[in-house]
């Protein structure tokens, strides 16, 4: 009887063996192609879901933890519960990047029109401040403050359009629309301080 | 007036040129006194406007100038 079990415990023995090696090489293989997924989208996942890409980083370290102690049922059992995360992270990933790419295409279609305008708002608008400051007396609703404002507007104008300029140039239309429109807006304000707004 | 031609190109082809349409009794010094507080800068207006005008003393009624 006694030699009977230690026959037994001895063949189960080497079954959990080849069990346990049976596993090892799927558990090799799902760290493998778990850290080769998240590497083609881990840039996208950097910008655009840094959350998500912890979590799942996590995950992955785990598995990597449990396959160098030799737990390779766990590695194996983990990788639905990553495939999962993956798949959820590449859909976030993907839905932020076409949000990006159509904010981009509106962005750049805004810079177009405003690259045109708002240098033109600014000449006018030098154009009538190098004017009035030879002016012996100020036209009715202008102000000396007004003006004194429209002059020192004009150097901020400039050298935010000038940065503009720059982010459109470097293709982060984005940037340079909002900046656009500041100068805009600001140069809409000072040409209503100047009563340059009607005829 | 070096400095005035400079306006004039400046204003040229300017959407945002402010404009006045001349009414019957305009004159530059006039339409000056109105933008600029000042007749005497009528000069600007004529230059900026010399498709226009030949004259600064000639203007008709219904012309629009550009007011740089």
């Amino acid at each position: 009887m006694k030699k009977l079990s230690v026959g037994l415990l001895a063949v189960m023995a080497a079954l959990l063996v080849v069990a346990c090696m049976n596993q090892k090489a799927p558990a090799e293989q799902a760290v493998s192609s778990a850290e080769s997924a998240l590497a083609g989208m881990r840039d996208g996942a950097q910008k655009y879901a840094p959350d998500q890409l912890q979590a799942i980083d996590a995950t992955l370290q785990q598995m990597k933890d449990n396959f160098a102690k030799g737990d390779y049922k766990a590695v194996v059992a983990a990788v639905p519960g990553f495939n999962s995360a993956l798949k959820s992270l590449k859909d976030t990933v993907d839905a932020k990047t076409q949000e990006a790419s159509e904010a981009l295409a509106k962005a750049k279609d805004q810079w177009e029109p405003l690259s045109k305008d708002v240098p033109k708002m600014v000449d006018a608008i030098q154009s009538r401040v190098d004017i009035l400051s030879k002016s012996h007396h100020l036209p009715k609703g202008v102000t000396k403050d007004s003006l004194a404002a429209a002059k020192s507007g004009l150097d901020s104008m400039k050298s935010t359009w000038s940065e503009a300029s720059t982010a459109a140039t470097s293709a982060d239309f984005t940037t340079a629309v909002t900046k656009a429109q500041a100068v805009k807006d600001q140069a809409s304000g000072i040409m209503k301080s100047l009563g340059m707004s009607s005829g | 007036m070096a400095d005035d031609k400079a306006t004039a190109a400046a204003a040229g082809n300017n959407p945002y040129t402010q404009t006045h349409v001349v009414q019957s009794g305009d004159s530059l010094s006039k339409i000056a006194q109105k933008y600029y507080g000042d007749p005497a800068l009528y000069t600007k207006i004529f230059e900026a406007n010399r498709d226009l005008l030949k004259d600064p003393n000639k203007i008709q009624p219904g012309q629009k100038l550009r007011i740089p």
